[in-house]
């Protein structure tokens, strides 16, 4: 009986604390979010001097690989790298890395640009998969295919690192899409600041846009829920999130979609990490490490106007894996970099951004989960006050709202004119829907990525996605 | 009984910034979108406008056509942009349509005779917002409104950054020289924007490089005075060769380089034992520089010395010496030469090199 009655005390306890947890979670994210706001509300201003199109001739303006892991990309490879082409950018090579594929992207990249075979040295700084042959095409001088053997993406930009020639290097998503301006916009931090060592752009869910050769021409919104639920979720990601961590210099994460890097830096700390899906964020965590380690000034940027387009899963299936995916990587990574955890030598990184993502983005799901078969079984037990339950569930569900409706804003106020007032408001309602199932659903997911995490680590997994309009 | 209030006071403070949050967006998505609609039209309106003055069936009509542009443009800077716009965009098919662009050209003339952009930019300068005024010193600086120097040069010494730095460009633009002077003398202890900025005024400056470079010589620190001599390298101002033999001939490494570099772009044959001894040089920057600078001179013996550095222990320099190669007067039979023989190191950096020259030619 005793037994008994300390089990109950250890659920009610644990429920208050799942509240608790919650509820000050959502804090958190909502203090990020006002932040956030008075940081864009600034660049914004400060863009009207900016004035980058001066820039878009400059030779002072340093030069970009464009680097474009390719595997099993036959859908849209020719399309996007076409797109690549006509970006607003001085000087830049597009480097695609066919990384294997078993379909046929080489085929196809090598026959619509004309390219042939070369010969040349290739300088291996960073080790990686055997590398078959390079192609050249005379008609487009800018663009280099590489064809190597199978070995991952990270595998894949080691590759494209090795043979770019230029200082900085990005990463882009084969089925992703830059707007005309984006490198232009993020390759002037570096000559703003010669400390910036890697700086990430924005990335926007293309689901119900039409882009055109990298320029945004219209919204309508998209036709299922998931895709809805997608948009508001990424602007409370990007816009909330990784503006307020890049002002305390503690970004640990540059999407894989879409980030500039010193290409110095990426060899000295040993290129991409190849037996890992969250590449992205590792090779950021890695890349604060180093300089703190080694005691250099440094800086990891977001800038919110430069923007890239990407193709969200259109269904839940897609998201689980993809969610999984995302978990995983960070599980990967943050047990990658324990000794960071709250560990003074690797300033607020390791006192603030890593104990932050062990806690809320890690743990937070496992407690939020937990919460969710714990709160309702307690209130079954009588144990907790309907009154209270209540207030805790509308309080949670208002934080939630709160945080989205300000990203929206966030949203109106640096991607002005995107959508239209109704349509605006139409995405408002997604931001109170989305409480109610898809937040749940996403934290399930996640939940799964940490107990899958042994099995599923090298595991990249397919994700269907909807082709760009031409 | 506490708990219960605390939660519905913030259950109610929830509620009310949710509203706030709705309202706000509903006006600015409301704003966004009057402000769209107003672009477009005033696009497409400017777009016909700008059409009917170039083909006005007479001159009357034109001059009447361009008053009338000229008072709806009024005192907006924004209207004025629009306008330009409209002329850029059409300018692009007018040039293949027709053999010159003087009717464009000459129609900004009019249009700015009436409408005075120089007035609407000054305008701003008055703004209580530094973005705006600095915007408005670059668009006075590209009117070359010197009647508003006095005040840009106030300006350039504001405390805000982004104001200073943007009011000092304008200056450059003007070619006043003791401003920009004191401007980069401000900066030159931030190393991280210092050498950009170097770079950019002195493109961008419209008066005499030199006398700017003089100035700036005089009070600098050493980090200063080799970018500055990095940065105007490009324009061999001869009145500094002997500084730069002086320090090309010193222990000063950082300064060493910088007077290598700088006498590299003049190529003159008289300089090759300076750049033949710093290609021996134990630092491979002094050698890199000295490879270019032996490039531009092309001697038998400049080439058999860039040669030779097809193979150096560091990467770079072989990098530099295969791309110095092929600008050189090199026979195809050389390149074989290399290409076949024992020197991995060289063959590699002439392969590494063919390639990518063949990238910039087409280019």
């Amino acid at each position: 009986m005793n037994f008994l009655n300390i089990v109950r005390d250890f659920i009610v306890v644990f429920n208050y604390f799942c509240m608790a947890f919650t509820i000050t979670l959502s804090i958190i994210y909502v203090l990020q979010m006002f932040i956030s706001f008075a940081n864009v509300k600034k660049d914004y201003k400060k863009q009207f001097s900016n004035d980058f199109i001066r820039y878009s001739q400059s030779d002072n303006l340093m030069p970009i690989s464009l680097i474009v892991p390719a595997y099993n990309e036959e859908a849209n490879i020719v399309q996007n790298i076409h797109s690549l082409m006509k970006i607003n950018y001085p000087q830049y090579e597009i480097i695609v890395v066919n990384d294997g594929s078993k379909d046929r992207t080489p085929e196809l990249v090598i026959n619509a640009f004309e390219m042939y075979k070369i010969e040349t040295s290739i300088r291996y700084q960073i080790p990686t998969q055997k590398i078959r042959g390079i192609y050249y095409s005379r008609k487009y001088p800018k663009l280099l295919f590489v064809d190597k053997d199978n070995g991952g993406k990270s595998d894949a930009l080691n590759a494209g690192v090795n043979i770019s020639k230029y200082p900085l290097f990005t990463c882009l998503d084969a089925d992703s899409r830059l707007e005309k301006d984006a490198l232009l916009k993020l390759g002037i931090e570096f000559i703003k600041d010669t400390r910036i060592v890697v700086a990430g752009g924005i990335v926007r869910i293309a689901n119900g846009s039409k882009i055109v050769d990298g320029e945004f021409q219209g919204f309508s919104m998209p036709k299922k829920l998931v895709e809805r639920f997608q948009i508001v979720e990424y602007y409370r990601s990007f816009l909330a999130g990784r503006v307020f961590w890049a002002k305390t210099n503690s970004l640990l994460i540059v999407s894989g979609a879409f980030g500039l890097f010193r290409k110095q830096t990426v060899i000295d700390v040993g290129g991409y990490k190849t037996n890992t899906i969250g590449e992205d964020m590792e090779i950021v965590v890695r890349i604060h490490k180093m300089m703190h380690k080694n005691k250099r000034k440094y800086r990891v940027v977001f800038n919110e106007s430069s923007v890239c387009w990407t193709q969200g899963p259109m269904s839940m299936k897609d998201i689980r894996s993809q969610r999984r995916r995302w978990q995983i990587g960070l599980l990967d990574t943050l047990i990658s970099h324990r000794d960071m955890l709250l560990n003074p030598r690797y300033g607020f990184v390791g006192l603030l951004a890593i104990p932050y993502n062990w806690i809320f983005e890690l743990i937070g799901a496992l407690v939020e989960a937990i919460g969710y078969v714990l709160i309702p079984f307690t209130l079954m037990m009588g144990e907790l006050n309907m009154f209270f339950f209540i207030t805790y569930f509308m309080l949670a569900v208002m934080l939630g709202v709160i945080l989205s409706e300000g990203s929206l804003i966030l949203e109106q106020h640096t991607h002005r004119h995107a959508m239209s007032a109704k349509q605006s408001l139409q995405i408002s309602i997604y931001a109170i829907l989305e409480n109610f199932g898809y937040r749940q659903m996403i934290t399930l997911f996640r939940v799964e990525g940490i107990f899958k995490y042994r099995k599923l680590r090298r595991t990249w997994g397919e994700i269907k996605r909807k082709e760009f309009e031409q | 009984m506490e708990y219960a209030l605390l939660g519905i006071i913030g259950i109610l403070l929830c509620l009310l910034v949710i509203g706030i949050e709705y309202i706000i967006h509903y006006k600015m998505a409301e704003k966004d979108d009057n402000k769209e609609n107003e672009f477009n039209t005033t696009c497409h309106k400017m777009e016909i406008w700008v059409e009917g003055i170039l083909y006005a069936p007479t001159e009357q009509c034109r001059i009447n056509e361009i008053q009338s542009l000229a008072e709806t443009i009024g005192n907006s800077a924004e209207k004025y942009e629009l306008f330009m716009a409209a002329l850029n965009k059409i300018k692009e098919n007018y040039i293949q349509a027709e053999s010159s662009t003087k009717p464009i050209d000459d129609l900004i003339e009019q249009v700015d005779s009436i409408v005075d952009p120089i007035k609407i930019y000054s305008e701003m300068l008055d703004s209580d917002d530094v973005y705006h005024i600095s915007y408005a010193c670059r668009c006075l600086a590209d009117h070359n409104a010197i009647e508003y120097k006095d005040k840009i040069k106030e300006l350039s010494e504001n405390e805000d950054p982004n104001l200073a730095y943007n009011a000092s460009m304008a200056l450059a633009h003007f070619g006043d020289t003791q401003s920009v002077a004191n401007y980069i003398h401000r900066i030159e202890n931030n190393k991280t924007i210092s050498f950009r900025l170097v770079n950019e005024f002195f493109e961008n400056f419209t008066g005499d490089r030199a006398e700017l470079a003089e100035m700036l010589f005089k009070n600098s620190n050493k980090y200063m005075r080799n970018t500055i001599i990095k940065s105007i390298a490009q324009y061999k101002i001869e009145r500094f060769i002997p500084m730069y033999l002086e320090g090309a001939s010193g222990d000063d490494l950082e300064f060493k380089n910088s007077c290598i570099v700088a006498l590299g772009f003049f190529g003159l044959p008289e300089y090759e034992q300076l750049f033949q001894i710093a290609a021996q040089d134990q630092y491979w920057v002094l050698r890199v520089s000295a490879i270019k600078g032996l490039a531009k001179i092309g001697t038998h013996t400049a080439l058999e010395t860039v040669k030779n550095a097809l193979n150096d222990k560091e990467w770079w320099v072989r990098n530099t010496a295969a791309d110095a190669m092929l600008s050189m007067d090199i026979s195809a039979k050389d390149i074989e030469d290399i290409l076949g023989g024992y020197d991995r190191f060289a063959s590699d950096a002439i392969k590494n090199l063919l390639y990518r020259k063949i990238d910039m030619k087409s280019d």
